[in-house]
């Protein structure tokens, strides 16, 4: 018996050892499984409550044990669950059972949180009893709505920009992606569905006139010596031409072989009208700007003209003269056909400056040389000098760098400049009756143009306004004078400014960068 | 007495073309000319007062032909000044002809027109000349007179008789026709018309 006993009790002290060691396997794999692990008898009480189950829903096992699992779910499914359990036992019909779904679970204190749910049901067991894993994706969810979120603002960015991006390989093999942005501004639709060459895009989209560029340009992407950036033309299927603003680079593995093209295309029509209208405006202004100027010059270049034309009617009448004397001095009459020729090439290139000056022309930057164009201007200003009674100085150092410029817009800019310091010395005597206009290098190598007058200077309340458009302290002004001044120097990378004249009146400079390549866009 | 000199026609115009055109043309028609550059040279030229007519462009830098008026109107200048005005000048034009100016002309111009315009200057000139040396004379005849003499004239002028004159100067009557054919002497009057002529040229405020 003892040794039966014996035997029995060491079996059963086996048995019971096995079964020991079992339950405290059973605890540890509980308690060590990330998951949570509940398991729920066939009534939804709660048999057994995971440590992790316990972090995650912020119950004591205690308290939880002997609950109904229901405890755990946020309304609707809290008061549907009695009748899902009734239908599975009463049916077999399996929902979430072997399956696994993402539901909402409810912690202790009432917050909501999204799972990950399976569901097992304990073999051999009657009635059933059933085991619960569940994983807290409160953090992936919030990953995933991020992300989502991102997707639709890049969308959005995308569509509001105007912008549209792409990823795409060289071989048909790679997975390609052009944003749906994109898409709708080469006008494709996602029917299309074949994949579009660089050829094909070449020929088929980009403007002929434009072709050539953007290959090169691929080209040299292609070769890895700089990104493509690049403005251009497509004329889209439907016949709409856009402009597009294309920005891309080439990836290469580490054994330079390409790998694909990363890139974004802008469309920028919208701006590039915009800008077109703007620029056309502002050239019918500075155009209109100049007409007005020489509106108000009238006077003195009708003057101007005036002198050779009255020099050649009286030479010619005098040589009729001469002629018919007895003995005729062949000499004067030479010398008066000469001067009759010179007077009519001299009136010719009066007329020749003022048309060249209010010609509705294309704005073209040339390098030009300032004291010439200065000189050039002289005929012009000083037949507006000259009918105020002033006297117009040039002083021009020389040699000057050359400047890159419009050559008609620069003659404007120093025009109105002078025909202000004539207007500036209206009231003053004639001792101070000078204009001087100058010229000289500035410290940083710029060429620097000074307009000098003796006037009655600058009210403080003018000096504030100088340079605001339709601001004017003259009765006929138009107020656009120094407005257009300043933004033709700005475009042309200089700056215009002013200063107290050193005794009395104001001094005007401008600057103008002597390289070509300081020079900025119009 | 009055020693006949050739009119010269004084150009001032800072425009070398116009200036020197004009030098040709009074050239062409005989007329002495001098040219100036501007109203400053002029002014500084020896001019010993001669005969002639100014032609002057209104519109110079420096002293303009305005001012120039200005300068030979406060030296009691008889020149007859034509200006020649441009386009838009004319209310520097009329300043010019308040001023005294004998006419202007509008750039460019006919010849024959300014030739016309110079002639009838040179002939205003040579009458204010004529008159000024009448005038001078007539002064001189008038400074020869005794004051007694003086006295009488200036009685006959204010168309006294012979009697009245000697009550009013407390003289004989034979006395005042003394003095009276003395005075006529004098004066190398014609008659008593003459006389009282010349004495009223001398005693206008001004000619």
């Amino acid at each position: 018996m003892a040794s039966k006993h014996s035997t029995t009790a060491r079996g059963a002290a086996a048995r019971r050892t096995s079964s020991q060691q079992q339950g405290l396997e059973y605890r540890a794999i509980l308690d060590a499984a990330v998951d949570a692990i509940i398991i729920v008898d066939h009534h939804g009480t709660i048999q057994e409550f995971s440590r992790a189950a316990q972090k995650t829903f912020g119950y004591e096992r205690d308290e939880i044990l002997g609950l109904n699992v229901r405890e755990l779910m946020p309304e609707p499914f809290r008061s549907e669950h009695d009748g899902y359990m009734d239908r599975y036992l009463r049916t077999g019909e399996a929902r979430i059972i072997g399956v696994g779904r993402e539901v909402m679970a409810r912690r202790k204190d009432g917050s909501v949180f999204p799972c990950d749910l399976a569901v097992g049901r304990v073999q051999g067991m009657e009635p059933p009893r059933f085991i619960g894993f569940i994983r807290d994706i409160t953090t992936r969810k919030a990953d995933q709505e991020l992300l989502l979120r991102s997707e639709a603002e890049l969308r959005l960015a995308q569509e509001l920009a105007n912008l549209g991006n792409y990823v795409m390989h060289p071989d048909a093999g790679g997975d390609d992606y052009f944003s749906p942005q994109l898409r709708r501004i080469l006008g494709v639709t996602p029917e299309d569905g074949h994949r579009v060459s660089r050829e094909e895009f070449l020929e088929r989209w980009v403007h002929p006139s434009d072709r050539q560029r953007v290959a090169a340009g691929f080209a040299r992407m292609d070769t890895g010596a700089a990104p493509l950036d690049i403005e251009y033309q497509v004329v889209l299927p439907d016949g709409t031409v856009k402009h597009l603003h294309h920005l891309a680079q080439a990836m290469f593995d580490n054994r330079g072989r390409l790998l694909k093209y990363v890139g974004t295309i802008h469309d920028i029509t919208d701006r590039r009208r915009a800008e077109d209208e703007a620029r056309v405006l502002q050239e019918r202004l500075t155009h209109f700007s100049r007409l007005s100027t020489m509106g108000e010059m009238a006077a003195g270049l009708a003057h101007e003209i005036n002198q050779p034309l009255s020099a050649i009617a009286t030479y010619a009448r005098a040589c009729q003269r001469l002629i018919a004397l007895p003995e005729p001095e062949l000499e004067d009459i030479v010398g008066a056909l000469e001067q009759i020729n010179a007077q009519a090439l001299r009136a010719g290139e009066v007329i020749r400056r003022l048309r060249n000056f209010v010609k509705n022309r294309e704005v073209k930057r040339e390098p030009i040389n300032c004291a010439r164009l200065l000189e050039d201007l002289r005929t012009l200003a000083e037949t507006d000098a000259r009918l105020h009674n002033i006297r117009l100085r040039l002083d021009l150092q020389e040699p000057l760098p050359t400047v890159y410029a419009d050559p008609i817009q620069l003659q404007q800019v120093v025009l109105n400049l002078v025909r202000n310091a004539i207007d500036a010395m209206a009231d003053v005597p004639e001792e101070r009756r000078e204009v001087v206009l100058a010229t000289r290098i500035a410290s940083d190598g710029e060429v620097e143009v000074v307009v000098a007058d003796h006037g009655t200077g600058l009210a403080p309340e003018a000096t504030e306004h100088l340079f605001n458009p339709f601001f004017t302290t003259k009765a006929s002004g138009t107020g656009l004078g120094l407005a257009i001044s300043r933004s033709i120097v700005r475009a042309h990378g200089g700056r215009l400014w002013h200063t107290a004249n050193d005794d009395c009146g104001v001094r005007f400079h401008f600057t103008l960068p002597a390289s070509p390549a300081a020079a900025t866009g119009d | 007495m009055i020693k006949e000199q050739k009119p010269t026609v004084f150009v001032v115009d800072d425009d070398a073309a116009v200036r020197d055109s004009l030098r040709l043309l009074l050239k062409s028609v005989g007329l002495p000319v001098e040219v100036f550059e501007s109203a400053q040279d002029f002014l500084d030229a020896e001019r010993d007062d001669r005969p002639g007519c100014l032609v002057l462009d209104i519109r110079m830098p420096g002293m303009s032909g305005l001012e120039l008026q200005q300068k030979l109107n406060d030296r009691h200048s008889i020149l007859p000044i034509i200006f020649i005005t441009g386009h838009g000048d004319v209310p520097m034009a009329v300043e010019a002809m308040q001023a005294g100016a004998v006419d202007f002309i509008q750039k460019p111009f006919r010849d024959q027109d300014l030739l016309d315009r110079i002639n009838q200057a040179l002939d205003k000139d040579a009458g204010s000349r004529r008159m000024l040396a009448e005038r001078n004379m007539i002064r001189k005849r008038l400074e020869s007179l005794t004051p007694r003499e003086r006295e009488v004239l200036d009685l006959v002028v204010a168309g006294k008789a012979n009697k009245v004159i000697a009550g009013d100067l407390n003289l004989s009557q034979r006395t005042v026709e003394i003095h009276r054919a003395r005075v006529m002497e004098k004066m190398e009057a014609h008659s008593l018309a003459h006389l009282v002529r010349m004495v009223l040229e001398v005693e206008r405020p001004e000619a």
